[in-house]
């Protein structure tokens, strides 16, 4: 019965971090579809949701990493895996906050990494072929590649359609950026919807719900993760799409386009070998290549070390938030009381954020006609 | 060293497959842009000829797009 409880809670608790993975990640989908001017925003985010939604069904090779390759599923509790979560959400609530857009599967994957740590020990975690050959090294490979990729795209472009009238041309790629903001969307919900449902899935195993000697991702897991990435792109975060659309550099629709085009197939190929990517890394790899290839000075290298510093810091700090709400949780005993009570103090810290945000943004409104 | 670390395979195929589709499937999309957009300038200088030709040019490679993204879709779900 306990076991129940706490393995609702972590389901319930997963699918908020997907609604906050969806939100957090919205400004990585569209931003460049809005800074072009191909899609208005709110198209662009309905688009975005839905295609999201889309793209969790057509691959599930992400999922199976992250619940069998990383971590021992037959080793980890379930109150390790809700502490890992909790280490995700309430990073990714930070650095919603602060407007940094760092790696929420890093958050994630970090979390989790961190509370297991602590929980069931080093023995439990796959570091070598897990965390370092799946996760690491393909994060480090994936925003370069997407980077030499847009670079290599945009010059491509300009060589074909450089002597064109400029009207035409832009007005044809803001067309395109249609089909590539698509695939991007589309890239993002094989991808990061599939951590969530492998975190789910995990937790079913630790339930003893589903064998680990044969685990397979039930079909409600990956509706539920789908629709919740999809709801959390929907709302979305307008100050994140201001600082991956425009801060960064300014634009032109070609460069959107390749840019988009560079994002969606690194983490398209990425997801059909199961490699859990960042799409924040990988999109904002493209978008700075795009960007650096045409003229080094248009980009906005401070906003870009920004980011940096941002990603840098997520695994670590999630890690180290997750390890912290496993002690916390397991103060109040291995039943369900440490998740309800944890539970209800991110509700209260996230409602807290909230408020102070939507206190900030009626002094200060910030739209998509203040920045035109 | 990282060989034995990451399966070479497939970090590999991400790469080139990236690489290709990346950069070709935008290229072939460029194309379509060229023929679009020198059809419309033939059509109104009163050269059909022309303007047919860079039509099909724009038509094919915009034909060629779409293929390459739904071959690659059908890829991602037989995997």
């Amino acid at each position: 019965m306990e076991s129940d409880i706490i393995v609702v809670i972590v389901v319930a608790t997963a699918l908020v971090f997907d609604f906050t993975n969806g939100f957090h990640d919205t400004a990585n989908v569209v931003a460049t579809s809005i800074s072009t001017r191909a899609m208005a925003p709110p198209l662009a985010v309905g688009y975005a949701s839905i295609l999201n939604f889309i793209g969790a069904f057509i691959s599930l090779q992400v999922a199976a990493t992250v619940a069998q390759d990383v971590v021992n599923p037959a080793a980890v509790g379930l109150l390790a895996v809700f502490a890992g979560l909790v280490g995700a959400i309430a990073w990714n609530l930070v650095t919603w906050y602060f407007g940094l857009p760092s790696s929420s599967s890093h958050a994630l994957l970090g979390g989790m990494v961190g509370a297991v740590l602590v929980a069931d020990g080093a023995d439990a975690i796959y570091f070598k072929e897990g965390i370092l050959g799946k996760v690491m090294i393909p994060a480090i490979v994936a925003p370069i590649l997407a980077f030499v990729v847009g670079g290599l795209a945009i010059l491509v472009l300009y060589r074909i359609v450089g002597r064109l009238r400029p009207g035409p041309v832009s007005g044809g790629f803001r067309l395109g950026q249609v089909l590539s903001g698509g695939m991007l969307a589309l890239a993002h919900g094989t991808n990061d919807a599939q951590k969530t449902m492998g975190v789910i899935t995990l937790a079913l195993v630790a339930n003893g719900s589903i064998s680990h000697d044969n685990i397979q991702v039930p079909d409600w897991v990956v509706a539920s993760a789908a629709t919740a990435i999809a709801l959390g792109t929907y709302v979305g975060g307008w100050r994140i799409i201001k600082t991956m659309g425009s801060r960064i550099h300014k634009m032109d629709s070609a460069q959107g386009f390749a840019a988009q085009g560079a994002g969606a197939t690194v983490i398209l190929a990425a997801s059909n070998v199961g490699f859990p990517l960042s799409t924040t890394h990988t999109i904002s790899g493209a978008v700075i290549g795009s960007g650096a290839a045409k003229r080094l000075s248009a980009v906005r290298w401070g906003v870009a070390g920004n980011i940096v510093v941002a990603w840098v810091l997520t695994f670590p700090a999630a890690a180290c938030i997750g390890a912290l709400t496993y002690g916390i949780t397991r103060i109040f005993g291995t039943g369900a009381a440490g998740p309800v009570i944890v539970s209800a103090l991110i509700l209260i810290g996230a409602a807290f954020l909230f408020i102070r945000r939507a206190q900030q943004q009626a002094a200060t409104p910030v739209s998509p006609a203040a920045e035109a | 060293m990282i060989g034995a670390i990451v399966d070479s395979g497939d970090l590999v195929r991400v790469i080139w497959v990236s690489l290709v589709a990346g950069i070709g499937v935008t290229a072939v999309f460029g194309f379509a842009i060229l023929g679009g957009t020198r059809a419309m300038e033939h059509g109104r200088d009163g050269r059909p000829i022309e303007a047919t030709l860079f039509g099909v040019v724009g038509a094919v490679a915009m034909a060629a797009v779409i293929a390459a993204i739904v071959l690659g879709i059908i890829a991602l779900v037989n995997k």
